[in-house]
C-alpha cells in the first residue's frame, strides 16, 4: 500500500513537474521527430505482443517514424525462427509501415545480432543516426574500450545537432532493486556527456520503467519493460521524477524545437508518466 | 632476505601473533596477502563512495595495470624460469608428464563447463571473457597444499607444475583473444632488437636487473603495446636473459645470499608487491549487485569444471599407462584439483587482458573474486577424506 502511494506521488509529481496535467503529443508539425523507444523487450511472451499491439495503437493516434530499442531485443535462444518470434511478429504490423527500428545491444543480446537488417545497426557495436535536429548516439555498454570511448567524444564533438540523445542499455542512474546505478560506466560517460550537451539518455537493463531527475543537466530515462517486468522492482528515491513497475510499458516521444514531449504508455494503454524536457544549452 | 616472489615463508598463520609489526608485514607480503588486502579496501570503497573509488580505478588503471604489473608478472617468470632450469627444483622432465595431463583436462574442463553455462543462458557478450574461467592462482594453490601437506611434499611441486602449465596456456590465449591484438613487423623487430640488447648485457656481466629494465624492457613493452598484447607480460622475453642461479632447494625457497642478482630480485620484490596491492586495489572494486551470469559461469567453472578436467585429465594419463608419483594417492588428486580452483590474482589479470571495463568486465570480477571460496573447499574435503595432516589429526 505505501509503494502504490509513494507511486502515486511519483505520478502526480512528474505530471506538475512537466506543466500541469498530461502532456499531448503535438502530431501535425512537420519539422517534428516523433519517434517511439523500447527496451529489455525480446521475449517473444504474450506481454510482449500486447506492447506490440498498443504501439500500433498508438501510431494511429501519434505516428512515430521509427523506433529506438534499447537492447535486450532478443531473450533466449537467437536462432533465425527467434527474430520472427520475438521481433518480426510482435512488431510486424509497424514493420510493414516500414517503420525503422535501431537498437543498442544488451547483456542478453549474441554480439552477431549486430548484423541483423532488422536492427539497422549497420554492423557495428556503436553508431549513431540523425532524425531532422537530433542525433542518436547509440553505444555498447557491454564493452567500453578506449576506442569505443574515443569514438564516443570525437562523434559527439563533432556534432553540431540540436538535439542529442545517447543510447544504452545499462542506465548510470537507477533505482531499480535488481541492479541499481552503473557508476562506473557513469564515471566513464557522464563527462563526456555534460561536456557534449547530450540533452536525454535511454537505457533499459532493469525491467521497469523510471524517469530521473535531470543529473548534470541531463534527463535520464530507463525503458526496461517493454516484454520482461519486474514487478514491484522500483525503490524511488530522491532523484526519481517518475516511475512504473506495475506493467510492461513503451515511451512514445516527438521533438519540435527546444521541447522534447514524451508520453509512457503500459501495456493497457494507460498513460503512466508524460512531460516535457527542454533542450540543454549548448555553448 | 626474501628473494623469491612466490610464497616462500615458513611462517604459520597461527605464528603471527608472536611476531613484531615489521614481521607482520612481511607475512602479508610473503604470503601474498596485499592483494586480497587491496581488493578487499577496494570493495567496500566501491560500495560505499562509488563515484570516487571508481574515478581512482579509471585514473589509475592504465599505469598499474600496463606498467606496474609488469615487474610482478617478470619477477613470477624469473621464479618459474629458475625451477625448471637445469640444476633447479623441477628441472627433471619425468614429473612433468602428469601435471600436463592434469593442467590440460583442467583447463579444457573450465572452458567447457564456461562456455555451456553462457549457451544455457543464452548470454552471447559473455563468452568473450572464457580464458579468465581457466586462470589459476598459482600462489594461492600453493599455499592452501601447503597447509595441508608437509613442507616439500610431492603434492606442493605438483599444483605448482599444473598451476605454471594453465597459466602459461592462459596466456596464450589471452594474447590471441586480446581485442587489439595484431601482428605488425615494426612492433616484432622491436623485440628482437630488445632480446639482442639483452642478451649482450648478460654477456657483459651486467648483474643488476635495472639497466634490463630499462633498455630492453622498454623496448620490449612498447613492442607489446603496439601488437595490442597486454604490456604486463613484456618483461617476460626478457627473463630467460636474465643473470639466473637456479632454485635447487626447493621449489621457491628463500635464497639467503649476499648474490648481487638475489639482492637485485629483493628489490624488485618490493616494487612488484605494491604493484600488487594497488593491482587489488584498482581492479577488484565492483558493485556487489552488479552480479549476473557471468560471475556463476566463472564461479562454476573455477568450482567444478576445473576440479573435474583435472582428475579426468590425470585419470586419462593414468589409464594410458604413467603412474601418480610415488606417496601420491587420489584422494591427494582431489584435493591437489581442489586447491586450483582459485583464480583470484591471476583471474583478476586476465579479466583486464581480455576485458575492458563494462558490464561484462563487472560481473566477471566478481566471479574471479568469489573463487577463493575454492580454498575453504580444499580444507573442507582434505579434512574430510583425511589428507596429510588432517589423517594424522583424524588418527590421534
Amino acid at each position: 500500500m505505501r509503494r502504490f502511494l509513494m507511486m502515486l506521488m511519483m505520478l502526480t509529481g512528474a505530471t506538475a513537474w512537466a506543466g500541469g496535467g498530461q502532456v499531448t503529443l503535438p502530431v501535425d508539425d512537420r519539422e517534428a521527430v516523433r519517434f517511439a523507444v523500447i527496451g529489455d523487450n525480446g521475449n517473444g511472451q504474450p506481454a510482449q505482443y500486447d506492447v506490440g499491439r498498443q504501439m500500433v495503437v498508438a501510431h494511429g493516434a501519434f505516428p512515430f517514424e521509427f523506433v529506438v530499442m534499447v537492447g535486450d531485443n532478443l531473450y533466449g535462444s537467437q536462432t533465425r525462427r527467434d527474430f520472427v518470434d520475438k521481433f518480426e511478429i510482435p512488431y510486424g504490423p509497424l514493420l510493414r509501415m516500414k517503420i525503422p527500428f535501431f537498437a543498442a545491444l544488451g547483456n542478453h543480446d549474441e554480439p552477431t545480432n549486430r548484423e541483423y537488417p532488422g536492427f539497422n545497426m549497420g554492423g557495428q557495436r556503436y553508431y549513431s543516426f540523425v532524425r531532422g535536429k537530433a542525433r542518436f548516439f547509440v553505444f555498447d555498454t557491454n564493452f567500453m574500450d578506449p576506442k569505443q570511448l574515443a569514438w564516443i567524444e570525437s562523434t559527439l564533438q563533432a556534432s553540431t545537432d540540436d538535439w542529442k540523445i545517447a543510447v544504452f542499455h545499462h542506465p548510470i542512474y537507477s533505482d531499480g532493486d535488481r541492479h541499481g546505478s552503473n557508476i562506473q560506466m557513469r564515471v566513464a560517460l557522464e563527462p563526456l556527456l555534460t561536456k557534449y550537451g547530450v540533452d536525454v539518455v535511454l537505457t533499459g537493463h532493469e525491467h521497469i520503467y523510471e524517469r530521473i531527475k535531470p543529473q548534470k543537466g541531463i534527463t535520464h530515462f530507463i525503458v526496461g519493460s517493454s516484454g520482461q517486468l519486474r514487478k514491484g522492482g522500483l525503490t524511488p528515491s530522491a532523484m526519481t521524477a517518475a516511475g512504473f513497475d506495475q506493467d510492461q510499458a513503451f515511451m512514445v516521444a516527438t521533438i519540435i524545437g527546444e521541447e522534447m514531449s514524451f508520453q509512457v504508455l503500459s501495456r493497457t494503454g494507460v498513460i503512466v508518466d508524460s512531460g516535457v524536457i527542454r533542450r540543454r544549452e549548448k555553448s | 632476505m626474501t628473494t623469491s616472489i612466490l610464497p616462500a615463508s615458513k611462517m604459520t598463520a597461527s605464528r603471527l601473533d608472536r611476531r613484531t609489526p615489521g614481521q607482520a608485514v612481511r607475512f602479508i607480503r610473503d604470503h601474498f596477502l596485499l592483494l586480497p588486502l587491496g581488493a578487499a579496501i577496494a570493495l567496500v570503497w566501491a560500495n560505499t563512495a562509488g563515484e570516487s573509488y571508481f574515478r581512482f580505478a579509471l585514473a589509475w588503471a592504465w599505469p598499474v595495470n600496463e606498467i606496474g604489473m609488469a615487474f610482478f608478472v617478470a619477477l613470477i617468470a624469473q621464479d618459474v624460469y629458475e625451477v625448471v632450469m637445469p640444476g633447479g627444483a623441477l628441472h627433471t622432465w619425468r614429473y612433468w608428464a602428469l601435471p600436463m595431463a592434469g593442467a590440460v583436462g583442467g583447463f579444457v574442463g573450465a572452458a567447457m563447463t564456461f562456455a555451456a553455462y553462457v549457451a544455457l543462458v543464452h548470454e552471447g557478450p559473455l563468452l568473450q571473457a572464457w580464458p579468465v574461467a581457466c586462470a589459476v592462482d598459482v600462489a594461492a594453490a600453493y599455499m592452501v597444499l601447503r597447509m595441508i601437506y608437509p613442507h616439500r611434499s610431492r603434492p606442493l611441486a605438483f599444483v605448482l607444475l599444473l598451476a605454471v602449465v594453465t597459466d602459461v596456456m592462459v596466456i596464450a590465449v589471452a594474447t590471441l583473444n586480446a581485442p587489439d591484438f595484431e601482428f605488425t613487423p615494426a612492433a616484432a623487430l622491436l623485440l628482437l632488437v630488445a632480446l639482442a640488447m639483452a642478451a649482450v648485457m648478460r654477456r657483459a656481466n651486467v648483474r643488476s636487473f635495472l639497466p634490463y629494465w630499462l633498455g630492453p624492457g622498454t623496448l620490449s613493452w612498447l613492442s607489446f603495446y603496439l601488437m595490442g598484447i597486454h604490456p604486463a607480460l613484456a618483461l617476460v622475453p626478457i627473463v630467460p636473459l636474465l643473470p639466473h642461479g637456479p632454485r635447487p632447494v626447493d621449489a621457491f625457497d628463500d635464497r639467503e645470499d649476499a648474490d648481487p642478482v638475489h639482492h637485485s630480485e629483493h628489490q624488485w620484490n618490493e616494487v612488484a608487491q605494491l604493484a600488487l596491492f594497488m593491482f587489488g586495489l584498482v581492479n577488484a572494486g565492483v558493485i556487489i549487485s552488479h552480479y549476473d551470469s557471468g560471475t556463476w559461469a566463472v564461479l562454476i567453472a573455477a568450482l567444478a569444471g576445473r576440479p573435474l578436467g583435472i582428475i579426468g585429465g590425470i585419470g586419462f594419463a593414468v589409464a594410458a599407462g604413467l603412474s601418480l608419483p610415488r606417496g601420491v594417492r587420489w584422494r591427494d588428486v582431489v584435493v591437489i584439483a581442489l586447491a586450483t580452483t582459485s583464480g583470484f590474482t591471476f583471474a583478476l589479470f586476465v579479466t583486464t587482458a581480455v576485458l575492458p571495463i563494462g558490464a561484462v568486465s563487472s560481473q566477471i570480477t566478481l566471479g574471479a573474486l568469489l573463487t577463493a571460496v575454492g580454498a575453504g573447499v580444499t580444507f573442507l574435503v582434505a579434512w574430510q577424506t583425511g589428507a596429510a595432516r588432517f589423517g594424522h589429526r583424524k588418527a590421534a
